[in-house]
């Protein structure tokens, strides 16, 4: 091992150890001692991280509250940043509050992560064509049952049982923290970027079963068949029909071919 | 003790060369989200921007859409962080080839970063970390700037930083450094005058000895910003106006290396444009007179 390696190495354990070390690598002189030169280093690690977390995770530091800054602490403490891109740091902040006590305890903390962190994600997602609501008029009548979608590879779907779309939605608008609320069942929750904007919204049980079709790439005859478990047959094309305009309207298709 | 570098170095001939010339772009400024439209409408006196390549690697999405119209209305140059030259750590060929493609798409006057390492064992401290000034850490990074000039098929600048620390083992002055590396590896340099103050401040040496150590030959281009007071340090935050002194040595920049592309550079406290462009003008007023006397 070289000693620029040795020493870089020394160096970084102590920017990252919870107290700093005394090292003999370094000068110090009578304008300031070694340690509080270090500790320069040290304190800007934590507070670029803790900026970078405030930043990537709003509805989080609002649900949390006055438990955010030590939430980051000991993210930052036991998650050394292993990307170039310190945004990317965050990405592991939602599993480690789902597994880490004691904050699966609360695990409406876990799940407004994750919704940070799909928006985030979806922000600067590859671009992709946005399919316009008439495309699709001149595909002929008997080739509908054959018709696959392509939905945009970026789009998320997200089940949680708490409100976590009204803490986003607060942070985002600096509105004031919304009670926390617990429903029976899971909520399904969209998250994509419409052209250069953001979304996200609640969507129903039939929908989320047309769209997971979607994604899967189903025939339009198959999505069809996904909404008879939910609707009338008689029902299921109209529907079927209706949600295809929505989603045609969110940009949330990217193209179409034939089975 | 180490020398410095001979005229001839043996290294030069073992390496691709890169000579083609790099353009003067006068007086520009960092690209920042709180002055994107204001730039676009109404660009001033902004002659070129600087983007932070970080920010533009990325799949997709809005900043990308901006960054195509900036690259339409103005000269630009690419500034890492990331690049981390100096770490003991492999050269990361994937940052690398996302840096070459962000390159292709911008067509920037130039690429730079920081002579520097910013983490190592895989672990990013996202700081501008001072390195030993070593033979051993000198051929390390002269063999590096190579392979990524190489990669990149240009020659690269690199930024001196700030720094806080210095190390017992250092045989050359920070400046002797910087330019042994600059000579060695056929690169360019960034000067940051600001860096050089508060650094000088900070471990007691003279701002004009530095000045006067680098080859004008190298010198690509200035940044100028604003730093604080810690306790007893300077702490460079790029979040203020920029100071008499460090206006002073820029001017003692100007007289020993002449006309050099200039740019202002803040990262926090980001004040109205109008502020960056006052700053702006009295650099061209400063360095008038003497690029006056000089052509």
């Amino acid at each position: 091992m070289s000693n620029l390696q040795t020493l870089q190495q020394r160096l970084l354990q102590a920017v990252l150890a919870d107290r700093a070390p005394r090292l003999r690598d370094l000068c110090g002189d009578n304008s300031a001692d070694t340690t509080s030169r270090l500790a320069i280093y040290r304190n800007g690690y934590r507070i670029r991280l803790r900026d970078a977390l405030g930043t990537e995770y709003p509805g989080l530091g609002l649900m949390a509250g006055r438990r955010f800054g030590h939430l980051l602490e000991s993210y930052i403490e036991t998650h050394p940043s292993g990307h170039y891109n310190i945004r990317w740091h965050g990405a592991g902040l939602a599993a480690f509050l789902e597994y880490g006590l004691p904050w699966r305890d609360k695990p409406e903390l876990a799940d407004m992560a994750r919704l940070d962190w799909a928006i985030s994600t979806a922000f600067d997602a590859t671009d992709e064509p946005t399919l316009s609501a008439t495309a699709l008029v001149d595909v002929p009548a008997e080739s509908w049952a054959a018709l696959r979608l392509r939905s945009q590879s970026h789009l998320q779907i997200l089940a949680s049982p708490y409100n976590v779309d009204a803490f986003r939605r607060a942070a985002d608008g600096n509105k004031q923290r919304p009670r926390l609320r617990h429903y029976d069942k899971p909520r399904y929750l969209l998250v994509w970027r419409q052209l250069l904007t953001v979304r996200y919204r609640l969507v129903e049980a039939d929908e989320l079963s047309a769209l997971t079709g979607a994604t899967q790439h189903e025939t339009f005859a198959q999505l069809c068949e996904r909404l008879t478990e939910h609707h009338d047959p008689s029902n299921a094309l109209p529907r079927m029909a209706a949600l295809l305009r929505q989603w045609l309207d969110d940009g949330l298709i990217s193209g179409w071919e034939l089975a | 003790m180490v020398q410095a570098p001979p005229a001839q170095d043996p290294f030069a001939m073992t390496t691709q060369t890169h000579s083609h010339s790099l353009p003067y772009l006068g007086y520009g400024l960092g690209l920042r989200v709180d002055h994107y439209e204001t730039l676009l409408e109404h660009p001033g006196n902004v002659e070129w921007l600087e983007i932070v390549s970080e920010n533009y690697m990325i799949p997709g999405g809005r900043p990308l859409v901006w960054l195509e119209k900036f690259r339409e209305r103005f000269p630009l140059v690419m500034h890492g962080v990331s690049m981390s030259i100096g770490s003991a750590d492999p050269l990361d060929d994937g940052y690398l080839a996302r840096l070459a493609a962000l390159a292709r798409r911008v067509e920037p006057a130039w690429i730079s970063d920081h002579l520097c390492w910013t983490g190592v064992q895989g672990i990013n401290l996202h700081d501008l970390m001072p390195l030993p000034y070593t033979e051993e850490a000198l051929t390390h990074v002269v063999d590096r700037v190579r392979r990524v000039q190489d990669v990149l098929g240009r020659r690269i600048l690199l930024e001196n930083v700030s720094s806080y620390i210095s190390f017992a083992e250092s045989q050359l002055t920070e400046w002797q450094f910087l330019a042994a590396v600059a000579e060695r590896a056929d690169c360019l340099i960034l000067l940051d005058i600001n860096n050089i103050y508060v650094s000088a401040h900070n471990h007691g040496f003279s701002p004009l000895d530095y000045l006067d150590g680098i080859p004008a030959s190298r010198v690509q281009q200035f940044h100028l910003a604003g730093h604080e007071h810690g306790d007893r340090l300077l702490i460079d935050t790029h979040d203020a106006p920029i100071i008499d002194p460090v206006w002073n040595l820029y001017v003692e920049a100007v007289r020993r290396y002449g006309k050099v592309s200039t740019m202002i550079e803040r990262d926090d406290h980001i004040p109205p444009l109008a502020e960056l462009l006052a700053e702006l003008d009295h650099a061209r007023l400063l360095a008038a007179p003497l690029l006056r006397e000089a052509a």
